[in-house]
């Protein structure tokens, strides 16, 4: 009994430390939620793969592990609510509360382990639905959950959703179709501006944002089409460094379109040479020059959606955003996914493998290159436009070059080309950017001003110690030392596409050629 | 572009035509303003030799960096995202050293030169230890990855040079140069003479050329000539180009690939430390985000040239440093970057391998 605890220990490992670590700077009834959700998880893990032939033995399997993932967080809660919150300079929290939080994250997450592991072991398709539904509780009873934990995390969710948004549209472009886009912000910022610009009162056109939502996707993906034709002769880093010209390029467009004045060229230039450059034929902003995108300050503010029943969304109030965001991820995860499995998707993977091959079987390469960008810079369009209307304001600092590194990032880490992979690679990569890595910031700057620096008598030092190695200032290093770990570990992504995978280990064991164009 | 290629004649013409309309439709929104260009010219031609010479210098820092780029490339066709900011830190290394030192503006050349000597060679050795180690720890173990492992490792190591250059910039306790905000940008004292040299040989114009710029200009030369040889001609060298071109034969042939690797690395980084104290001794204010501007410039500068090759990137180098220089001055300098992107993309629509690379071949 003894030893097989203990090999459900290690073997909770890295979840179980997520969920402590997830207690120990949140507190509270995170344990819970957190136990709820990584238990659910969990379940699925224990049990893919493995011969579950009846709910009963996928119950068992999924609580051995569940319980592992329990124990984690018991003692996590204890060692929250009893040690660190008083070293850290807040009030501790009295025992039986403390116990109440721990019990309950001990209680949870075995059950939704067995929950899930349970409907794994149904038969055919009942296992399917079972599956879904579980996941789409989770999905729709978020936000409720969330409430009553008084987590706080709603916020920070959509964001992260935002971003698995443009992941999935990424993985189209490098993990499907092989082509490194290194300027994938560029789209989300189109879209985002399309949308600023037809529902702000910049223009005055203040068109209804569920009217605006597909044009922004159009205008993306006809902008895919437009950036992706000069990269079409390129190959490898050469497209990778075009594709960031371009992110590059649309930011500073966005900065500078403050005034327009659009003259025909021919008229102004014969005009100019006899000496009256007033004949040039003014085509746009004749009386004063248009202020497109409001340069640095951006446009503001931009329509919200409105729903009967609902009326319109308002800043304060995550739930309804949650909802649409949620909608319109899964309608791109069900979209992509059929485009997937589709004669383009089939395409977009024979130009991956062999572009000359592909190209004699009769692939049509120009289509199905371009195709595969205006459809990655679709679902951006999408994730842009949901954007402009959620933060009701958007500058062009948003879409910077770092803003696509961290969207491939995302899709390299989860498994180039797997969805559920790069899903994961969002979520992880946005948890820890914009959840974790704050709120460890904060806790670890409370140790150091309650319990670290009183303690230093030389002045230089506390000086050093209070300025330097301020937490908050170590963000970028940790978030870099994690991808670095991250990638030395699991080089093929978090869930590796099973067919990269076979092209990344081939059977031969010959000398690893390394070919230049590859 | 495969379209291109299969067109007629005069298809071909009137697509450039459109597209040339294009561009003198739109382009005045970014600066592009042909008539008050070319009286900008004629009527005061020292101002464009004057953004002429500054785009030399700056061309050459940006080529030195870019070195650093491309060898990296060359050899395991990795884009080392945080080349940049090992620059960056090369340039903190550098004003640590000065300040150590206690020379400020004005000092005598007899005290500076020392000074500077002793920062060149203390900023070089730091980076190109720091790029060996992060060579060996973060490059190595992926070698036989897939592709965009390195990338994303390369990616995580910038950002954690980015991180420990605002780290050094808050070290004000132990080092006062660094002054009261670690974010702030850090004065780089101004060592180098400025004597205008065509005022100096009795040439009366406005244009501003003086000893600094030169000094700047022959080092970064210098050093890419020096690099130039050691590649072409030496028995290293020649390793490294068997190396880059086939690294399994370069094996068989007896080379010890890895120390050739690793040599790369810490070539590469010593220029990224000489170019850090470059910059800092020539634009007199370092910041820690710089590196990322500047990588990026650079990288730009690698492919324009034909990235792998070293003439190359120091072509593209000096293309993109005159290139800005002459947009800052006659377009915009809000659009430089655009622009220079733009030529980018232009140049590598048409010549695909960059403009010294090797067309791309079809190997079957």
């Amino acid at each position: 009994m003894k030893k097989q605890i203990l090999t459900a220990i290690k073997s909770s490992g890295v979840l179980g430390a997520i969920a402590a670590l997830t207690v120990l700077i949140f507190g509270g009834w995170s344990g819970a939620v957190i136990g709820w959700l990584l238990g659910t998880g969990l379940g699925l893990v224990r049990t893919t793969g493995k011969r579950v032939y009846s709910p009963g033995v996928g119950a068992k399997l999924g609580a051995q592990a569940g319980l592992a993932l329990g124990i984690w967080l018991f003692v996590a809660s204890l060692v929250e609510g009893l040690w660190l919150r008083p070293i850290s300079g807040q009030s501790a929290v009295a025992l039986p509360q403390t116990l109440q939080f721990a019990i309950a994250g001990l209680a949870l997450a075995p059950l939704a382990s067995a929950l899930t592991g349970a409907f794994q072991g149904l038969q055919g398709n009942s296992r399917r639905w079972a599956v879904l539904i579980t996941l789409a509780f989770i999905l729709i009873s978020f936000p409720f959950v969330d409430r009553l934990a008084q987590t706080n995390w709603l916020s920070h969710i959509i964001e992260i959703q935002i971003f698995v948004m443009l992941a999935l549209g990424l993985n189209i472009v490098v993990g499907f179709a092989g082509l490194l886009d290194l300027g994938y912000a560029a789209f989300f910022a189109i879209g985002a501006y399309t949308t600023g610009l037809l529902s702000s009162p910049q223009l005055n056109i203040e068109w209804n944002f569920w009217l605006v939502i597909p044009i922004a996707a159009m205008v993306a993906a006809i902008a895919g089409v437009i950036l992706g034709t000069p990269t079409l002769r390129l190959r490898g880093d050469y497209l990778a460094i075009v594709t960031l010209g371009f992110g590059e390029i649309v930011p500073v467009v966005f900065r500078n379109l403050t005034a327009v004045r659009v003259e025909e060229p021919i008229s102004k230039l014969i005009g100019t040479l006899m000496g009256h450059p007033e004949w040039g034929i003014c085509l746009l902003g004749c009386d004063r020059p248009i202020n497109l995108t409001g340069g640095e300050a951006g446009i503001n503010p931009i329509g919200r959606p409105a729903l009967p029943f609902i009326g319109t969304f308002s800043s304060t109030d995550y739930l309804p955003w949650y909802y649409l965001i949620l909608f319109l991820v899964v309608f791109a995860y069900f979209a992509i996914s059929r485009l997937k499995d589709s004669r383009l998707g089939r395409a977009w993977t024979a130009i991956r493998e062999d572009e000359l091959a592909a190209s004699a079987m009769g692939i049509n390469l120009v289509r199905t290159k371009l195709l595969a960008f205006a459809m990655g810079a679709t679902f951006s369009g999408f994730a842009g436009s949901f954007y402009a209307a959620y933060i009701s304001a958007i500058f062009p600092s948003v879409f910077d070059f770092s803003v696509s590194v961290i969207i491939l990032c995302m899709v390299i880490l989860g498994g180039l080309g797997n969805m559920n992979g790069v899903i994961l690679g969002a979520i992880i990569i946005m948890a820890a950017d914009r959840l974790y890595l704050p709120q460890l910031a904060q806790t670890l700057k409370r140790i150091l001003n309650t319990s670290v620096l009183p303690n230093i008598a030389n002045p230089q030092w506390r000086e050093f110690l209070a300025t330097s190695l301020d937490p908050i200032q170590m963000r970028l290093f940790f978030f870099g030392l994690v991808l670095v770990i991250m990638m030395i570990v699991r080089p093929e992504g978090l869930l590796p596409d099973t067919m990269h995978q076979a092209e990344l280990h081939p059977t031969d064991d010959g000398i690893q050629d390394s070919l230049p164009n590859s | 572009m495969q379209a291109i290629s299969s067109m007629k004649t005069w298809q071909k013409w009137l697509l450039y035509a459109v597209v040339a309309y294009v561009v003198l439709l739109l382009g005045p929104i970014a600066g592009l303003e042909l008539p008050r260009i070319i009286g900008d010219i004629t009527n005061n031609p020292q101002v464009l030799i004057q953004q002429i010479l500054v785009g030399l210098v700056n061309g050459a820092i940006i080529a030195v960096i870019a070195l650093g780029y491309t060898m990296v490339y060359g050899i395991i066709e990795l884009i080392n995202f945080a080349h940049g900011d090992l620059y960056m830190l090369g340039a903190f290394a550098s004003l640590t050293v000065v300040g150590a030192f206690g020379v400020g503006e004005g000092a005598t050349w007899q005290s500076s030169l020392p000074v500077m000597l002793v920062a060149l060679l203390v900023s070089g050795i730091l980076c190109a230890v720091l790029n060996a180690i992060t060579e060996k720890y973060a490059y190595r173990p992926l070698r036989n990855a897939p592709r965009l492992a390195p990338l994303i490792s390369a990616i995580g190591v910038s950002f954690i040079f980015q991180n420990l250059g605002l780290f050094w910039g808050g070290l004000r306790s132990f080092i006062p140069v660094m002054g009261v905000n670690a974010a702030a940008p850090k004065s780089f004292p101004d060592l180098l003479p400025r004597i205008d040299l065509l005022n100096y040989f009795g040439i009366q114009s406005n244009i501003q050329f003086t000893t600094k710029d030169l000094i700047v200009l022959v080092f970064a030369v210098v050093l890419m000539a020096g690099l130039h040889l050691f590649v072409q001609y030496t028995r290293l060298g020649k390793a490294m180009r068997a190396t880059a071109q086939n690294r399994d034969a370069a094996k068989i042939m007896g080379i010890n690939v890895d120390a050739i690797i690793v040599l790369t690395f810490l070539i590469g980084g010593a220029l990224a430390g000489a170019a850090g104290l470059l910059v800092g001794l020539y634009n007199n204010t370092i910041v820690f985000t710089m590196g990322f501007t500047a990588g990026l410039r650079a990288f730009t500068a690698a492919v324009l040239g034909g990235i792998g090759n070293i003439i190359g990137s120091m072509l593209g180098g000096i293309l993109i440093g005159l290139l800005s220089a002459l947009s800052d001055q006659y377009f915009s300098s809000r659009w430089t970057n655009a622009w220079v992107f733009a030529v980018l993309v232009i140049v590598l629509a048409f010549r695909p391998g960059g403009l010294l690379g090797d067309s791309v071949q079809e190997k079957v």
